[in-house]
């Protein structure tokens, strides 16, 4: 097989079954070299359960996994070798600084006594890390907890960096930062799988995605075409009052969604115009190219258009059209059950 | 032989984080010390003549106290062992270890063998500040490395009932309580009183209690000499609280992490 398009991650029928939950109900997925897989879907979908199989953490109740080659289950040792992990909150020892974080990751992962001195350093330098490199790890911000957390994940060049929710928990700014470096670590050539519930997140970062829900892989593929099966681009124009709309609120409706299909005869199908009060939308397959022409014609006739606001299907109307929800509704975050 | 060597090296680099967590903590050291040295102050002072009851074969009540406090000390220094690994199994760093191609057993051995140290010196401290306050140390320098191994050596084994403990509840109350119940078992000892002034049911704890054993070998070594069958007594008695305890924690942190 030609290893540069070799996959990766590998995963068939994969099941983990709790009691009577099944956590992970038939997963399959497979993840190229070098891309930036997502697995996006809201808290309880399966997401950290199949990441902790992939990371031979837990073991499946059935199906397979093979991660660099190597199976989860039959090889774990040769897994490990090659894999870095990132966890859902920074998992550091409070009580080490960052330089011997990164250090123990080194020898952990047998690494040279010189190979972990220079990586180290590489690391708190690219991390922005360098002055609290001395400092215990308990006294870091969140972000800086994150930023080490994913430098010792990288610490021994791990073909594959499995990260689970990397940007939870950080203020805007940090998640930005941290985008950019993840950005940056897969263009040198990481494959990469992480999963999301933030939509923009999955949007931005990852090449290829796979929405989960209740277990099941519900759809796959790359974002711009999940979005452009989901229909067409939304375009909603500001309207002044039309002078004879003097009657009933619906039939004045009715008159302005007919005079908008009159006008754009040919551009618009009717039934993809739809009128409210003060407001047109209209449903367009690439509404950035349609527009200028939309206008050129609406302003012809001289209607007082005042304001225009074009949206584009997103990765939640993605997931609303094939589970029925909106994630938004499932993201809020649930308290941390402790059990004793 | 190669695994064995792997094992040794990750024992080795994980020891040493464990033990900078237990030694970065001010906290950890004094609560250890405070105790014992309460007991060793107020007690000596408050009992001072209860060397008269013939049972007592000195005639300081310090010196008589000093050995127990000693494997108090040790005993404390370990009491709260399986405290760190449950907050770090909670908070996902075991899992981090756990996704390391690290000898599994390390991340035990890594927490256990440290405690071999840390209880020696809290029994040095404890011997230390007894022998300025008017203790002896009959056998000299090659007393003192017997009572270092035999501490650490009695903290290893003891160990056991905090990690077994932990790793069953996974709950770091009911882990902290147990501890707290084996503080009877420190004190039916000859740790404050010769055996023969116990009431009987006490006598009969007293024999067969391993601390008592322990109690007996280092007050030896710091009050008349060597007696080989006091030192024989508390590496055998030890050894197989060791063994016990051990087992234990090895088959809990397999339930838990393996």
């Amino acid at each position: 097989m030609d290893p540069a398009t070799q996959a990766v991650i590998e995963v068939s029928d994969l099941v983990k079954v709790y009691g009577e939950t099944r956590a992970v109900d038939d997963v399959s997925f497979e993840v190229d070299r070098g891309e930036l897989f997502g697995f996006l879907g809201p808290n309880g979908a399966g997401k950290t359960t199949t990441i902790r199989i992939l990371s031979t953490l837990l073991k499946p109740t059935s199906g397979g996994a093979r991660v660099a080659g190597h199976d989860v289950v039959a090889e774990p040792g040769e897994v490990r070798k090659r894999l870095g992990l990132a966890m859902q909150t920074a998992t550091l020892d409070a009580f080490s600084t960052g330089r011997e974080t990164l250090e123990l990751a080194g020898r952990l992962h047998r690494m040279p006594p010189r190979e972990i001195k220079r990586r180290t350093d590489e690391l708190l330098q690219l991390m922005g890390l360098e002055a609290a490199a001395k400092k215990l790890t308990g006294t870091y911000s969140g972000g800086m907890k994150r930023r080490l957390d994913l430098a010792t994940a990288l610490m021994h060049r791990p073909e594959v960096l499995i990260l689970d929710e990397p940007t939870e928990g950080l203020d805007p700014q940090s998640r930005t930062a941290l985008w950019e470096e993840l950005e940056r670590i897969n263009a040198e050539g990481t494959t990469m799988l992480l999963t999301t519930h933030y939509m923009e997140e999955a949007d931005r970062l990852c090449s290829r995605l796979a929405i989960i829900d209740e277990g099941r892989v519900v759809v796959e593929g790359r974002p711009e075409a999940l979005k452009a099966a989901v229909g067409a681009d939304t375009v909603v124009l500001q309207v002044g009052r039309s002078p004879d709309a003097d009657g009933a609120q619906g039939s004045a409706e009715d008159a302005r969604k007919t005079e908008f299909c009159t006008l754009l005869d040919g551009m618009v199908p009717c039934e993809a115009v739809a009128a409210h009060d003060g407001s047109v939308t209209l449903a367009v397959a690439d509404a950035s190219a349609a527009i200028p022409g939309l206008l050129r014609r609406l302003d012809g006739h001289g209607l007082d258009i005042t304001g225009l606001q074009m949206s584009r299907p997103s990765l939640d109307d993605v997931f609303l059209q094939y589970t029925g929800r909106h994630i938004r509704e499932e993201a809020a975050d649930q308290p941390i059950i402790m059990g004793f | 032989m190669r695994e064995l060597t792997a094992f040794a090296y990750d024992t080795y680099w994980l020891g040493l984080r464990t033990t900078r967590r237990f030694f970065r903590v001010p906290a950890n050291v004094i609560s250890i010390i405070f105790f014992p040295l309460i007991q060793l102050l107020v007690f000596s002072q408050l009992y001072k003549d209860i060397v008269q009851l013939p049972a007592f074969a000195t005639d300081s009540y310090l010196a008589y106290l000093a050995p127990g406090q000693v494997v108090f000390a040790s005993f404390l220094a370990v009491g709260w062992a399986g405290y760190g690994m449950l907050v770090e199994y909670r908070s996902g760093y075991l899992d981090r270890l756990r996704s390391t191609p690290i000898a599994r057993f390390s991340i035990l051995s890594g927490e256990m063998v440290p405690l071999f140290f840390e209880a020696a010196i809290m029994a040095a401290i404890l011997l230390g500040v007894s022998m300025l306050l008017g203790a002896t140390l009959a056998t000299g320098v090659g007393g003192l490395v017997l009572i270092l191994l035999l501490s650490g050596l009695f903290g290893i084994a003891f160990s056991g009932i905090s990690f077994i403990a932990a790793l069953l509840t996974k709950s770091e109350q009911a882990a902290s309580a147990l501890s707290l119940l084996m503080f009877p078992v420190v004190f039916i000892s000859t740790a404050f009183v010769p055996a023969e002034l116990m009431p009987g049911w006490m006598q009969a704890v007293n024999d067969w209690n391993p601390v008592t054993f322990q109690i007996e070998a280092i007050r030896g070594l710091m009050t008349v000499g060597y007696d080989w069958t006091a030192i024989g007594q508390a590496v055998l008695a030890d050894v197989v609280v060791g063994v016990v305890l051990v087992s234990g924690t090895l088959l809990a942190f397999r339930r838990l992490a393996a």
